[in-house]
């Protein structure tokens, strides 16, 4: 994936061809020859070595004087040439001692612009590398500036590894090229090495910490006009050092560094709430200028660093949406953070599926990763896959597995796993074990997958589906081997399995809604799937799981005796009420479609052209490796048959009895999210325009209505035009 | 291999002059100086009636404003327009690089 980045150092350094052999050549004009002798070639005839090269190969050569696509032309080349940083302090263009604290907010300020730029996705060497002053840090005189730039090496670096652990970033999210800046040990550019440069994760912090201080003292020295600059200023070198700890403590989480790292986050957000008031105080951006702030930055210095075709030059994030970007980042940090207190393994997975549908940035994604597990889910999933057998590797996966474990005790608590097993054997309980192992890849891939960013979450739920298959399979013989030894067997981790499967299948379908893949001619049979199996089947699954547990819990209480009623009263209610009400939404989707679909509605495509059932098998296709197998269209039409016969107004009060007990169902609900609120404005709007509709409103009218999907991702409000 | 090579041999016997000539500079090391006073070197792979010339593993030097030689810069395949092309010259010495694209696979 993205790991392309560490053996790219020595190449793009500052000066890469110094030590390439010198070539020489023995050159001899040919020109007015070759003009001549082209002339003998018939028009659009092409001189070439007929086997080597042809016109295709031609299609791929840059134009050479062709404004868009030579970056070396004139016009593209940023006249005059841009100056690296000796040049600039021998010309006086930028100031590297007695700077004034608006001009470091700005330098600052302007820096953190760049890290989000990066951040979004654009090159280092276009965004934070462009500030002149991280190009030779330690030759800054000035000490705030210079422990600034040095933190801001070590801070890129932690964010790199942070990202780089997680593996849960695609090229749009970000681009982990360092271009020969060697980030973290030794912050200097180039390729000489500096031993006596090295700075320390502790020595970058006591730098930041002295500055700090004195910062803080010339803040109280001055009286309250000059003060705020001051203050400014101290927030932020204090915001740096502390995002950097934070940082630290998530990459390389150890179990003592909780209460230090919410500490530090609370911190940060406190520091940027001073840093966006004194925003302004710092020296801007020129207008019309490519360059985030007057002093210190240089868009084009790295461009021999980019290869031919890159884009000229990165458009760095506005000064104030940049620390917005910061401050909600450290919202995010905290929040994810709350995911150490996930101690089951169901909360933990709606957690991080929820953090998703936030759309958080690729940081706190990545961090979300790290804080569940050590070192990464997705390191966990590559360590199986390689088996490696070493009991340094084998320590996470035993964590995960236990995890697992009572992530199934806790669902449906199967004798085998109880304190004292009844009538297990050891075979059994060996086969528990393995099916435990096994479990550990497709369940860490499925956190990372869901860290990953919504588009690209989709094609890789399909593929992991492959993967549950095989382990549903599993599943099913151990509980029959299980079943046998206890003497009549239930499906515990069939039921287990499914329920996650279940979940999967209809992230992946629900996801097409989200990103607007599907046709509205589609939707009908989207919805009916949802409606008729996956929802139905989860709430069973939910039932089975309940009452499999209830049967463990009445097995205790015949073993000790103590009357020990409702212990837990339907941990799963809530998610089963979810399940009907989203269920009900699914059949009213339904139902008004086909509906629409009677009265003229909605356009569908000629079948010759665009054949439903090819559609409908394409739409599906990753469930058909699973148990409970995929709904054929064959099946699908056999099923639907009926409907094409009913009246439309029939259809329009049963969407609107859905609706309506959908609506019943989310308003009983005690302790109502932002999701229910959002659920429940739908199927209140939804219901009100099918009532309208069954009253014969617009019957006769073949505009198609409209799906506004701006309430709720994935169930859209019905709007008639 | 052979019976490929053959008919390109007959060929370049049938053709005269001119573009037996151009062809026996194909694969070879090409400098050309553009309008713009921009120096490319690179292998010559390609050329048509308005010598437009393709190059191959094609690098740029230039010189900025001060007249000093800049690093070259390596832009890999490159087309040039003939109208922008100055001057051509070929480097005469280094021995004929026959196949330019088993070189790089």
């Amino acid at each position: 994936m993205g790991d392309s980045d560490d053996y790219y150092y020595g190449e793009g350094t500052m000066d890469p061809l110094e030590n390439a052999p010198e070539v020489t050549y023995n050159w001899m004009d040919i020109t007015s020859d070759f003009f001549k002798y082209t002339q003998e070639l018939q028009l659009g005839e092409l001189l070439h070595d007929g086997h080597l090269f042809g016109l295709f190969e031609a299609m791929s050569a840059i134009e050479m004087m062709d404004p868009k696509m030579d970056a070396g032309m004139l016009c593209n080349r940023g006249n005059p040439k841009p100056l690296n940083f000796q040049q600039s302090v021998e010309s006086g263009k930028i100031k590297i001692d007695d700077l004034e604290p608006s001009e470091l907010i700005g330098i600052i300020d302007a820096t953190m612009a760049c890290i989000v730029s990066w951040l979004e996705g654009h090159s280092l060497a276009q965004t934070v590398f462009t500030n002149l002053y991280l190009h030779q840090p330690h030759s800054i005189p000035n000490k705030p500036l210079k422990a600034f730039c040095i933190a801001v090496y070590k801070l890129l670096d932690c964010i790199r590894d942070c990202i780089n652990k997680a593996q849960v970033f695609e090229e749009e999210d970000f681009l982990p090229m360092g271009y020969g800046y060697r980030l973290g040990s030794n912050p200097q550019s180039g390729n000489t090495y500096d031993a006596s440069l090295e700075v320390t994760e502790q020595k970058c912090i006591s730098m930041l910490r002295e500055q700090e201080e004195e910062l803080n003292k010339k803040a109280k020295s001055l009286e309250d006009e000059g003060n705020n600059v001051w203050t400014g200023l101290a927030a932020r070198i204090r915001f740096t050092r502390m995002f950097y700890q934070a940082l630290l403590l998530i990459t390389k989480k150890d179990s003592q560094s909780g209460a230090d790292c919410v500490a530090l986050l609370n911190g940060c957000s406190e520091m940027m709430k001073v840093i966006i008031r004194t925003a302004a105080k710092g020296t801007q951006a020129e207008e019309n200028s490519d360059a985030p702030n007057p002093m210190g930055f240089e868009p084009m210095i790295n461009q021999r660093l980019l290869p031919p075709t890159f884009p000229r030059y990165t458009r760095i994030k506005a000064r104030p949406d940049a620390l917005q970007y910061f401050d909600s980042l450290v919202t995010r940090l905290r929040h994810a953070w709350k995911i150490t207190s996930c101690t089951n393994f169901h909360t933990a997975l709606d957690f991080f599926m929820d953090f998703s549908r936030q759309r958080a940035c690729i940081l706190s994604r990545s961090a979300l990763q790290l804080l569940y597990l050590s070192p990464s889910p997705a390191a966990l999933a590559s360590m199986v896959q390689s088996n490696v057998s070493s009991p340094a590797g084998q320590r996470p996966q035993q964590v995960f597995i236990e995890i697992l474990r009572e992530s199934i005790k806790s669902f449906v608590n199967p004798p085998v796993l109880a304190k004292t097993p009844t009538g297990a054997n050891p075979p059994a309980r060996e086969y528990v074990e393995k099916f435990l192992a096994r479990c550990v890849r497709p369940f860490a891939v499925l956190l990372q997958v869901s860290g990953h960013n919504r588009a690209r979450q989709r094609d890789k739920f399909a593929l992991l589906l492959d993967e549950f298959a095989a382990l549903q399979e599993e599943a099913e013989s151990v509980d029959a081997v299980v079943g046998r030894a206890a003497g009549g067997g239930r499906s515990w981790f069939g039921t287990w399995v499914l329920y996650h499967v279940l979940r999967v299948m209809i992230a992946y379908l629900l996801s097409g809604l989200e990103l607007e893949l599907y046709s509205v001619h589609e939707y009908h049979y989207i919805f009916w799937y949802l409606y008729e199996f996956l929802y139905g089947w989860l709430v069973s699954a939910l039932g089975r799981a309940e009452s499999l547990s209830g049967d463990a819990s009445r097995r205790s209480e015949k073993r000790s005796g103590a009357k020990k009623l409702k212990k837990r009263a339907r941990p799963y209610a809530r998610e089963a009420l979810l399940c009907q009400v989203l269920q009900n939404m699914c059949g009213g989707y339904y139902k008004a479609l086909v509906a629409f679909k009677l009265q003229g509605k909605i356009k569908r495509p000629n079948s010759r052209f665009d054949n439903e059932a090819v559609r409908y098998k394409h739409r599906f296709a990753p469930f058909s490796v699973l148990t409970p197998p995929q709904v054929l269209y064959f099946e699908f039409f056999e099923m639907t048959q009926p409907l094409q016969y009913e009246n439309p107004v029939i259809l329009y009060l049963g969407g609107c009895k859905h609706f309506q007990q959908a609506r019943n169902l989310l308003e009983s609900i005690t302790t109502p999210d932002q999701e229910i609120t959002d659920l429940l404005k739908v199927a209140k709007t939804n219901f009100v325009v099918l009532k309208l509709l069954a009253d014969g409103h617009k019957k006769d009218s073949t505009t198609p209505p409209e799906f506004d999907f701006s309430v709720h991702r994935y169930f859209p409000v019905l709007k008639l035009v | 291999m052979k019976s490929v090579q053959e008919p390109v041999d007959l060929r370049i016997e049938e053709e005269q002059g001119g573009k037996a000539k151009l062809r026996k500079w194909l694969n070879m090391n090409f400098r050309i100086e553009m309008t713009d006073g921009r120096i490319l070197i690179g292998v010559f792979l390609c050329t048509d009636r308005d010598a437009n010339v393709i190059l191959g593993a094609c690098s740029e030097y230039s010189k900025n404003s001060d007249g000093e030689a800049e690093e070259p810069r390596v832009l890999g395949l490159v087309m040039v327009p003939g109208r922008h092309i100055v001057s051509i010259q070929i480097d005469d010495t280094s021995p004929p690089q026959k196949h330019y694209y088993e070189m790089i696979c």
